[in-house]
Protein backbone atom coordinates (compact mmCIF):
# COMPACT_ATOMS: atom_id res chain seq x y z
CA UNK A 1 0.00 0.00 0.00
CA UNK A 2 3.11 2.76 0.80
CA UNK A 3 4.15 1.82 -2.14
CA UNK A 4 1.47 2.52 -4.74
CA UNK A 5 1.03 5.79 -2.43
CA UNK A 6 4.65 6.61 -2.85
CA UNK A 7 4.32 5.90 -6.37
CA UNK A 8 1.45 7.98 -7.30
CA UNK A 9 3.00 10.95 -5.16
CA UNK A 10 5.80 10.94 -7.36
CA UNK A 11 3.96 11.19 -10.57
CA UNK A 12 1.88 13.73 -8.90
CA UNK A 13 4.95 15.71 -7.82
CA UNK A 14 6.54 15.34 -11.78
CA UNK A 15 3.23 16.48 -13.64
CA UNK A 16 3.34 19.29 -10.55
CA UNK A 17 6.78 20.82 -11.96
CA UNK A 18 5.64 20.25 -15.81
CA UNK A 19 2.40 22.35 -15.08
CA UNK A 20 4.65 24.27 -12.73
CA UNK A 21 6.77 25.82 -16.28
CA UNK A 22 4.23 25.23 -18.45
CA UNK A 23 2.01 28.39 -18.94
CA UNK A 24 -1.19 26.69 -16.71
CA UNK A 25 -0.80 29.20 -14.56
CA UNK A 26 -3.00 28.73 -11.26
CA UNK A 27 -4.29 25.11 -13.25
CA UNK A 28 -0.85 24.01 -12.29
CA UNK A 29 -2.61 24.16 -8.36
CA UNK A 30 -4.66 21.29 -8.99
CA UNK A 31 -1.65 18.23 -9.30
CA UNK A 32 0.46 20.23 -6.31
CA UNK A 33 -3.15 19.68 -4.28
CA UNK A 34 -3.14 16.16 -5.35
CA UNK A 35 0.82 15.53 -4.81
CA UNK A 36 0.73 17.46 -1.41
CA UNK A 37 -2.16 15.13 -0.39
CA UNK A 38 -0.37 11.92 -1.78
CA UNK A 39 2.89 12.85 0.22
CA UNK A 40 1.29 13.08 3.33
CA UNK A 41 -0.64 9.96 3.37
CA UNK A 42 2.93 8.38 2.29
CA UNK A 43 4.49 10.27 4.87
CA UNK A 44 1.89 9.08 7.59
CA UNK A 45 2.42 5.54 5.95
CA UNK A 46 6.26 5.70 6.34
CA UNK A 47 8.35 4.63 8.99
CA UNK A 48 10.63 7.27 10.82
CA UNK A 49 13.40 5.83 8.91
CA UNK A 50 11.90 5.99 5.34
CA UNK A 51 10.63 9.47 5.86
CA UNK A 52 13.29 11.24 3.96
CA UNK A 53 11.88 11.00 0.62
CA UNK A 54 8.73 11.65 1.08
CA UNK A 55 10.04 15.40 2.89
CA UNK A 56 12.12 15.31 -0.24
CA UNK A 57 9.21 15.37 -2.53
CA UNK A 58 7.03 17.74 -0.29
CA UNK A 59 9.77 20.10 -0.81
CA UNK A 60 9.48 20.16 -4.60
CA UNK A 61 5.91 20.45 -4.39
CA UNK A 62 6.17 23.59 -1.76
CA UNK A 63 8.49 25.26 -4.33
CA UNK A 64 6.32 24.66 -7.46
CA UNK A 65 3.57 26.19 -5.12
CA UNK A 66 5.23 29.22 -4.71
CA UNK A 67 6.83 29.89 -7.87
CA UNK A 68 3.19 29.24 -9.58
CA UNK A 69 1.25 31.71 -6.51
CA UNK A 70 4.53 34.07 -7.40
CA UNK A 71 4.01 33.98 -11.34
CA UNK A 72 0.21 34.85 -10.32
CA UNK A 73 0.62 37.26 -8.36
CA UNK A 74 4.28 39.42 -8.94
CA UNK A 75 4.05 39.30 -12.51
CA UNK A 76 2.01 42.08 -14.33
CA UNK A 77 0.14 40.71 -16.80
CA UNK A 78 0.57 42.72 -20.13
CA UNK A 79 -0.48 42.23 -24.00
CA UNK A 80 1.54 42.06 -26.65
CA UNK A 81 1.53 44.84 -29.19
CA UNK A 82 0.45 43.08 -32.40
CA UNK A 83 1.08 44.64 -35.45
CA UNK A 84 -0.19 42.74 -37.67
CA UNK A 85 -3.79 42.81 -35.64
CA UNK A 86 -3.13 46.49 -35.53
CA UNK A 87 -2.32 46.87 -39.26
CA UNK A 88 -5.81 44.82 -39.78
CA UNK A 89 -8.04 47.36 -37.85
CA UNK A 90 -6.74 49.81 -39.74
CA UNK A 91 -7.43 48.65 -43.11
CA UNK A 92 -10.84 46.86 -41.35
CA UNK A 93 -11.79 50.86 -40.64
CA UNK A 94 -10.96 51.97 -44.34
CA UNK A 95 -13.53 49.26 -45.40
CA UNK A 96 -16.28 49.98 -42.46
CA UNK A 97 -16.11 53.76 -44.03
CA UNK A 98 -16.87 52.38 -47.34
CA UNK A 99 -19.60 50.03 -46.62
CA UNK A 100 -21.42 52.60 -44.54
CA UNK A 101 -21.13 55.12 -47.91
CA UNK A 102 -22.85 52.51 -49.45
CA UNK A 103 -26.14 52.28 -46.95
CA UNK A 104 -26.46 56.20 -47.47
CA UNK B 1 -12.03 28.08 -24.38
CA UNK B 2 -14.04 28.99 -27.18
CA UNK B 3 -17.14 28.69 -24.61
CA UNK B 4 -15.72 31.10 -22.10
CA UNK B 5 -15.01 33.80 -24.95
CA UNK B 6 -18.29 33.44 -26.76
CA UNK B 7 -19.72 33.59 -23.11
CA UNK B 8 -18.06 37.14 -22.82
CA UNK B 9 -19.44 38.12 -25.47
CA UNK B 10 -22.73 36.91 -24.82
CA UNK B 11 -22.59 37.96 -21.64
CA UNK B 12 -21.88 41.63 -22.65
CA UNK B 13 -25.49 41.46 -24.38
CA UNK B 14 -27.94 43.53 -22.64
CA UNK B 15 -31.20 45.07 -23.30
CA UNK B 16 -33.71 48.23 -22.37
CA UNK B 17 -36.06 49.16 -20.15
CA UNK B 18 -36.89 52.67 -21.11
CA UNK B 19 -34.28 54.64 -22.51
CA UNK B 20 -32.76 57.71 -20.86
CA UNK B 21 -31.95 60.11 -24.08
CA UNK B 22 -30.43 62.60 -21.66
CA UNK B 23 -27.92 60.06 -21.16
CA UNK B 24 -25.46 60.05 -24.32
CA UNK B 25 -22.41 57.63 -24.73
CA UNK B 26 -19.24 60.18 -24.69
CA UNK B 27 -17.02 59.26 -27.96
CA UNK B 28 -13.36 59.11 -27.32
CA UNK B 29 -14.49 56.42 -24.02
CA UNK B 30 -11.56 53.81 -23.12
CA UNK B 31 -12.53 51.17 -20.62
CA UNK B 32 -9.91 48.68 -19.54
CA UNK B 33 -11.38 45.07 -18.45
CA UNK B 34 -9.14 42.14 -16.93
CA UNK B 35 -10.80 39.00 -18.06
CA UNK B 36 -10.50 36.09 -15.54
CA UNK B 37 -11.02 32.47 -15.59
CA UNK B 38 -11.85 30.31 -12.60
CA UNK B 39 -8.92 27.37 -12.49
CA UNK B 40 -8.39 25.42 -9.85
CA UNK B 41 -10.39 27.22 -7.94
CA UNK B 42 -8.85 30.61 -8.06
CA UNK B 43 -9.49 33.75 -10.72
CA UNK B 44 -6.81 33.52 -13.30
CA UNK B 45 -6.08 36.51 -15.73
CA UNK B 46 -6.62 35.12 -19.09
CA UNK B 47 -7.30 38.21 -21.17
CA UNK B 48 -7.91 41.71 -21.88
CA UNK B 49 -10.88 43.68 -22.53
CA UNK B 50 -11.20 47.05 -24.31
CA UNK B 51 -14.13 49.07 -25.46
CA UNK B 52 -14.07 52.31 -26.91
CA UNK B 53 -15.82 54.65 -28.58
CA UNK B 54 -15.06 57.30 -31.17
CA UNK B 55 -17.19 59.13 -33.63
CA UNK B 56 -16.30 58.33 -37.22
CA UNK B 57 -18.25 60.41 -40.11
CA UNK B 58 -19.13 59.67 -43.96
CA UNK B 59 -19.84 62.27 -46.45
CA UNK B 60 -23.68 62.95 -45.13
CA UNK B 61 -23.75 61.20 -41.37
CA UNK B 62 -21.70 60.66 -38.06
CA UNK B 63 -21.54 57.28 -36.60
CA UNK B 64 -20.62 56.42 -33.11
CA UNK B 65 -18.34 53.44 -33.55
CA UNK B 66 -18.03 50.99 -30.49
CA UNK B 67 -15.25 48.64 -30.60
CA UNK B 68 -14.87 46.20 -28.28
CA UNK B 69 -11.37 43.85 -28.14
CA UNK B 70 -9.98 40.90 -26.63
CA UNK B 71 -6.49 39.55 -26.35
CA UNK B 72 -5.04 36.95 -24.57
CA UNK B 73 -2.62 38.23 -22.08
CA UNK B 74 1.45 37.55 -23.84
CA UNK B 75 2.18 34.58 -20.87
CA UNK B 76 -0.76 33.11 -22.77
CA UNK B 77 -0.37 33.88 -26.39
CA UNK B 78 1.82 30.75 -27.18
CA UNK B 79 -0.60 28.35 -25.36
CA UNK B 80 -3.56 29.86 -26.78
CA UNK B 81 -3.86 33.28 -28.73
CA UNK B 82 -6.77 35.27 -29.19
CA UNK B 83 -7.24 38.27 -30.92
CA UNK B 84 -11.20 39.41 -31.19
CA UNK B 85 -12.67 42.60 -32.16
CA UNK B 86 -16.56 43.64 -31.96
CA UNK B 87 -17.43 46.44 -33.51
CA UNK B 88 -20.89 48.33 -34.43
CA UNK B 89 -21.21 51.41 -36.08
CA UNK B 90 -24.26 53.02 -34.53
CA UNK B 91 -26.64 56.48 -34.65
CA UNK B 92 -25.21 58.72 -31.69
CA UNK B 93 -28.20 59.60 -30.47
CA UNK B 94 -31.00 56.34 -30.91
CA UNK B 95 -27.69 53.47 -30.91
CA UNK B 96 -29.06 51.79 -33.45
CA UNK B 97 -26.50 49.78 -35.95
CA UNK B 98 -26.03 49.85 -39.30
CA UNK B 99 -23.19 47.84 -39.72
CA UNK B 100 -21.58 45.48 -36.68
CA UNK B 101 -18.61 43.25 -37.14
CA UNK B 102 -17.28 40.43 -35.90
CA UNK B 103 -13.49 39.23 -36.14
CA UNK B 104 -12.45 36.00 -34.17
CA UNK B 105 -9.31 34.89 -34.22
CA UNK B 106 -9.01 31.94 -31.46
CA UNK B 107 -5.87 29.48 -31.86
CA UNK B 108 -5.77 29.50 -35.41
CA UNK B 109 -8.97 28.94 -35.70
CA UNK B 110 -10.81 32.31 -37.41
CA UNK B 111 -13.94 33.58 -38.35
CA UNK B 112 -15.41 36.96 -39.94
CA UNK B 113 -18.80 38.25 -39.49
CA UNK B 114 -20.43 41.33 -41.09
CA UNK B 115 -24.23 42.91 -40.28
CA UNK B 116 -25.27 45.27 -42.75
CA UNK B 117 -28.57 47.11 -40.57
CA UNK B 118 -31.08 48.41 -43.28
CA UNK B 119 -34.84 49.02 -41.42
CA UNK B 120 -35.73 45.57 -40.14
CA UNK B 121 -33.82 43.94 -42.78
CA UNK B 122 -29.91 42.26 -41.91
CA UNK B 123 -27.58 41.14 -45.02
CA UNK B 124 -24.83 39.08 -43.05
CA UNK B 125 -21.87 37.53 -44.49
CA UNK B 126 -19.79 34.82 -42.82
CA UNK B 127 -16.46 33.25 -43.53
CA UNK B 128 -14.95 30.90 -41.38
CA UNK B 129 -11.17 29.42 -42.05
CA UNK B 130 -11.44 27.03 -45.05
CA UNK B 131 -14.67 27.82 -45.39
CA UNK B 132 -16.63 29.67 -48.75
CA UNK B 133 -17.89 32.76 -47.51
CA UNK B 134 -21.80 32.90 -46.97
CA UNK B 135 -24.33 35.54 -47.44
CA UNK B 136 -27.85 35.32 -45.60
CA UNK B 137 -31.12 37.91 -45.40
CA UNK B 138 -32.72 37.88 -42.89
CA UNK B 139 -35.84 39.76 -41.20
CA UNK B 140 -35.37 40.63 -37.26
CA UNK B 141 -37.87 42.70 -35.00
CA UNK B 142 -37.62 46.72 -34.80
CA UNK B 143 -36.15 46.62 -31.42
CA UNK B 144 -33.66 43.84 -32.21
CA UNK B 145 -30.15 44.89 -31.90
CA UNK B 146 -26.59 43.37 -32.06
CA UNK B 147 -24.73 42.52 -29.42
CA UNK B 148 -22.31 45.77 -28.72
CA UNK B 149 -24.71 48.80 -29.33
CA UNK B 150 -27.24 46.56 -26.66
CA UNK B 151 -24.13 46.80 -24.18
CA UNK B 152 -23.76 50.36 -24.68
CA UNK B 153 -27.64 50.47 -24.27
CA UNK B 154 -28.24 49.75 -21.16
CA UNK B 155 -26.02 52.60 -20.32
CA UNK B 156 -28.37 54.83 -21.03
CA UNK B 157 -31.17 53.50 -18.95
CA UNK B 158 -32.94 55.29 -16.50
CA UNK B 159 -32.52 52.82 -13.10
CA UNK B 160 -34.29 54.63 -10.66
CA UNK B 161 -37.59 54.27 -12.55
CA UNK B 162 -36.90 50.85 -12.45
CA UNK B 163 -38.11 48.44 -9.49
CA UNK B 164 -36.03 45.72 -8.07
CA UNK B 165 -36.50 42.50 -9.77
CA UNK B 166 -38.50 43.46 -12.77
CA UNK B 167 -37.39 41.70 -15.73
CA UNK B 168 -38.08 42.72 -19.10
CA UNK B 169 -37.34 40.32 -22.69
CA UNK B 170 -35.76 41.53 -25.32
CA UNK B 171 -33.78 39.92 -28.41
CA UNK B 172 -30.45 40.37 -29.95
CA UNK B 173 -29.04 38.76 -33.00
CA UNK B 174 -25.94 36.76 -32.95
CA UNK B 175 -24.26 33.90 -35.11
CA UNK B 176 -27.58 34.91 -37.47
CA UNK B 177 -29.79 34.06 -35.42
CA UNK B 178 -32.01 36.17 -32.72
CA UNK B 179 -31.60 35.09 -29.33
CA UNK B 180 -34.18 36.37 -26.58
CA UNK B 181 -32.62 37.92 -23.56
CA UNK B 182 -33.96 38.80 -19.96
CA UNK B 183 -32.38 41.51 -17.55
CA UNK B 184 -33.27 42.07 -14.26
CA UNK B 185 -32.25 44.69 -11.65
CA UNK B 186 -31.21 43.19 -8.44
CA UNK B 187 -30.38 45.96 -6.03
CA UNK B 188 -27.10 48.08 -5.48
CA UNK B 189 -23.88 47.22 -4.12
CA UNK B 190 -20.67 48.88 -3.88
CA UNK B 191 -18.16 47.69 -6.21
CA UNK B 192 -13.85 47.70 -6.57
CA UNK B 193 -13.89 49.77 -10.25
CA UNK B 194 -10.42 50.05 -10.98
CA UNK B 195 -9.22 53.70 -11.50
CA UNK B 196 -12.54 55.33 -9.77
CA UNK B 197 -12.12 53.86 -6.61
CA UNK B 198 -15.21 52.01 -4.96
CA UNK B 199 -18.39 52.80 -6.45
CA UNK B 200 -21.82 52.13 -5.30
CA UNK B 201 -22.78 49.98 -8.44
CA UNK B 202 -26.51 48.65 -10.01
CA UNK B 203 -26.02 44.98 -9.56
CA UNK B 204 -28.14 43.65 -12.96
CA UNK B 205 -29.12 39.90 -13.88
CA UNK B 206 -28.77 38.41 -17.52
CA UNK B 207 -30.80 35.97 -18.86
CA UNK B 208 -30.52 34.28 -22.23
CA UNK B 209 -32.06 31.55 -23.81
CA UNK B 210 -28.93 29.47 -24.83
CA UNK B 211 -27.04 27.13 -23.30
CA UNK B 212 -23.66 29.02 -23.32
CA UNK B 213 -24.97 30.99 -19.51
CA UNK B 214 -26.04 28.58 -16.93
CA UNK B 215 -27.79 29.27 -13.35
CA UNK B 216 -30.49 31.28 -11.62
CA UNK B 217 -29.11 35.08 -11.29
CA UNK B 218 -25.24 33.82 -11.40
CA UNK B 219 -24.67 36.24 -15.09
CA UNK B 220 -24.31 39.40 -13.48
CA UNK B 221 -23.09 42.90 -14.26
CA UNK B 222 -22.86 45.85 -12.02
CA UNK B 223 -23.50 49.33 -13.35
CA UNK B 224 -21.92 52.55 -11.58
CA UNK B 225 -25.16 54.26 -10.16
CA UNK B 226 -24.43 57.37 -11.47
CA UNK B 227 -24.82 59.31 -14.92
CA UNK B 228 -22.10 57.63 -16.56
CA UNK B 229 -23.30 54.13 -15.98
CA UNK B 230 -19.58 52.45 -16.51
CA UNK B 231 -19.69 49.08 -16.29
CA UNK B 232 -17.19 48.07 -13.52
CA UNK B 233 -17.63 44.30 -12.82
CA UNK B 234 -18.95 41.34 -15.12
CA UNK B 235 -19.58 37.77 -13.98
CA UNK B 236 -20.18 34.70 -16.10
CA UNK B 237 -21.52 31.41 -15.05
CA UNK B 238 -21.26 28.97 -18.01
CA UNK B 239 -21.22 25.09 -18.39
CA UNK B 240 -17.84 24.89 -18.25
CA UNK B 241 -16.88 27.05 -15.26
CA UNK B 242 -16.88 30.79 -14.41
CA UNK B 243 -14.98 33.91 -14.71
CA UNK B 244 -15.51 37.69 -14.34
CA UNK B 245 -14.57 41.02 -16.18
CA UNK B 246 -13.41 43.30 -13.86
CA UNK B 247 -12.47 47.15 -14.30
CA UNK B 248 -8.71 48.40 -14.31
CA UNK B 249 -8.96 51.38 -16.23
CA UNK B 250 -11.74 54.16 -17.21
CA UNK B 251 -10.28 57.16 -19.11
CA UNK B 252 -12.24 59.83 -21.33
CA UNK B 253 -15.83 59.09 -19.24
Amino acid sequence: MRKIVVIVAVVLTLISILFSILPLDTLALAPIGLALLFIFLAFKKSDVKQRKFTKLLFIITYICALYVLGKTYLIKDKVTVDTKFEQEKVDSKKEDLKDLEGLE
Amino acid sequence: MKKVVFSIGVFMILCSFNTDSSNQIPPGEKLVYAGSYNMSGLMTQLAQVTLSTEMVNTSNKSYLHLNCELATFAKWDKFFKIRDTYEAYVNPTTLKPSLYKRNIEEGGWTKKEKYVFKGNSVTSTSKRKNCPETTKTFTIGNSTQDVVSLMYRIRTLDFDKIKTVQSQSFVIVFDETQIPVTIKLLGTETIPAGNLGSKKCYKLSIGAKTDVLKGKDKNLIYLTADSKKIPVLMKFSIPVGTGQLALTSATGI
